[in-house]
């Protein structure tokens, strides 16, 4: 009876070994899968230039790269970031950073979060600021940085960015939220696509609490508006009764004096909000109260002409 | 309804004159003047000369050691450096000179040894001086001190909004990453920790190359920093940066010729005073004495 026992639990020990093992090891390729497709994305020889270094930096680990910015990543679904650095033994060193960002809605907010240019025509959304390339495409946010300005670092950068962005194939998709700010008056360049509060008082300070019930799995877009740089907020709840919850501590907590939604915070500065089944709608500092109403009904009516269930 | 007692919004920065000087620290509003010698609560001096970076963007080290002293004698109100510095640390003293060594703008080589010139003058044995920065929590000489100088760069922070003096002690803890909620609002805390609580003797924070904005988490810019040629020098870390934030909104006014605050906020340095009661960054309760070149002072 305890010999039957005893080989029953080594057999059940084994099996357990067995299946814990086989689940280890997918893991463990899924990862190195994830690894491998991503050096794949940047080639170790470009131009004159050579690989020197190349490393991996998931949610944790980035705090070694970049430290307290690294918190920006992981306000979205950011997975992984990998790191090459190269150098041409006659001219300046270049580092590239490809971020797995989990999906390409992530990969469009991270790029949203610090867009202030033009776009470039690299990936699905790109831009050049003095020394640094970034674009995104699917679901890859990817920088790629001289360590000088000129004419020739400028145009190599290019070149780099356009080998990587010809080695992610296929195109990712727009959060549906964008497609509900209106266009008249819509500042260049100052979409920000995000899901927590963090995000938002990076864009907007609003308050250190979250007072708008924010979360990963909320939708959020920010953008400003002329005149007077107003500030547009869309949020999209999970439901209609997390919305709900999110609305009345927004009023409660910022304006409690609101009349159907509507505020003067301070001299010619008004604050404007509706509730939309599971969206709310937030203006900040409108100029007068007949712009906070406009803005807010424009989005309401882009919302209810195009709902997204 | 949850309740989010204690917890600051915008429109409590944009209420009265109390809150006046704390949206001021944030960079929400211009609308403060710094405190009068009457009714001085905490001193900040600047100090700032027009040779000490040369056309090359060499650092003069007999310059900045001057200009060093000079606020130094200003802080303490003292006749020579050698009896500000002895007042401020003594022979007896381990000190650690928690330095920043961030790669595109640390702390210059040059100020680093000036103040360890000065402990060295002021008799401490060398064995008892330390400069480090990601190390610390390794160095003997910082585990077992009795007193430290906290020296850095002042520049614009992607998830802090500045990286000042309470930013610089964020590797006294071995998980940095556990100060970083709410865009590191409790930075302040860690003056709190047993390595450091009461040790700071003085904060310099280096504004001879300010960067006052930056794009991405990472990315540094040679047209984001200018030459301002100072040092802000003060026993309270939260008034120093405090002087900093203003001194970063003024120059980003002037370049952008708009209404740019620093985002995110830097609401650590707000929190350094409402919240841990570690100095004060309120401008009506700081006194900000401008000594040496006062053009474009700013602020």
């Amino acid at each position: 009876m305890n010999i039957q026992l005893s080989i029953k639990q080594l057999l059940s020990g084994i099996i357990l070994l067995v299946i814990l093992s086989l689940v280890f090891m997918s893991c463990s390729a899924d990862e190195n899968n994830d690894s491998m497709a991503m050096k794949q994305l940047i080639p170790d020889k470009i131009l004159g230039w050579s690989a020197e270094e190349l490393k991996f930096y998931d949610r944790e680990t980035i705090f070694d790269y970049m430290n307290g910015a690294g918190e920006i990543y992981r306000l979205y679904d950011y997975h992984k970031l990998l790191v090459k650095r190269f150098s041409n033994i006659d001219k300046f060193d270049i580092k590239v950073e490809i971020f797995d960002m989990g999906s390409s809605k992530d990969a469009y907010g991270i790029f949203s979060h610090s867009r202030q240019s033009e776009n470039i025509g690299i990936g699905q959304g790109s831009e050049y600021n003095n020394g640094l390339l970034s674009f995104w495409k699917c679901g890859y946010y990817v920088c790629v940085l001289s360590g000088i300005e000129n004419d020739e670092a400028k145009e190599i950068l290019f070149k780099f960015a356009q080998t990587i962005e010809y080695n992610i194939k296929g195109k990712g998709i727009l959060p549906d939220i964008i497609k509900y700010l209106p266009e008249e008056g819509l500042l260049d360049n100052s979409i920000r696509y995000f899901h927590r509060h963090e995000s938002l008082n990076c864009h907007y300070y609003l308050a250190s609490a979250n007072i708008l019930n924010l979360n990963t799995e909320t939708e959020a877009v920010l953008a400003s508006y002329s005149p007077d740089k107003m500030f547009l907020l869309i949020i999209d709840y999970e439901n209609t009764d997390l919305a709900d919850k999110a609305y009345e501590s927004f009023i409660n907590n910022y304006i409690p004096e609101a009349d159907n939604g509507l505020a003067e915070i301070q001299g010619n500065k008004w604050v404007k909000t509706l509730q939309l089944d599971h969206y709310i709608i937030v203006v900040f500092d409108a100029g007068n109260s007949v712009q906070a109403n406009k803005l807010v009904a424009a989005a309401a009516a882009k919302i209810e002409m195009q709902p997204v269930i | 309804m949850i309740d989010f007692k204690g917890s600051i919004n915008r429109r409590d920065f944009l209420r009265g004159a109390a809150y006046t000087g704390l949206a001021a620290a944030m960079g929400l509003s211009s609308d403060f003047c710094w405190a009068t010698t009457e009714t001085k609560k905490t001193r900040v001096v600047l100090i700032r000369n027009s040779d000490v970076i040369d056309t090359s963007g060499n650092i003069d080290s007999r310059i900045l050691g001057e200009m060093l002293d000079r606020a130094v004698v200003k802080l303490t109100d003292k006749a020579s450096p050698l009896e500000a510095w002895r007042q401020l640390i003594s022979p007896s003293d381990t000190l650690g000179i928690k330095s920043n060594e961030w790669g595109p703008l640390p702390t210059p080589p040059e100020l680093e040894q000036a103040i360890k010139d000065r402990a060295l003058d002021i008799g401490i044995p060398a064995e008892n001086i330390d400069i480090d920065d990601r190390n610390v929590l390794y160095s003997d000489v910082f585990l077992n001190s009795t007193a430290l100088i906290n020296v850095r760069p002042l520049r614009t922070h992607h998830w802090s909004g500045i990286g000042g003096c309470l930013k610089n002690y964020i590797m006294f803890v071995p998980k940095p990453h556990e100060y970083h909620d709410d865009s590191c609002a409790d930075l302040a805390a860690l003056w709190d920790l047993p390595l450091v609580k009461g040790k700071t003797r003085l904060n310099v924070l280096a504004v001879l190359t300010p960067q006052f904005h930056n794009i991405g988490a990472h990315h540094f810019d040679k047209k984001y920093i200018w030459q301002y040629k100072g040092l802000l020098v003060g026993n309270d870390p939260v008034a120093v940066d405090a002087v900093g934030v203003h001194l970063l909104e003024a120059k980003r006014g002037l370049y952008f010729k708009e209404d740019k605050p620093i985002l995110p906020p830097p609401h650590h340095v707000v929190y350094g005073e409402i919240r841990h009661k570690l100095g004060v960054c309120n401008p009506a309760k700081i006194e900000l004495v401008r000594l040496g070149w006062q053009e474009d002072v700013l602020i």
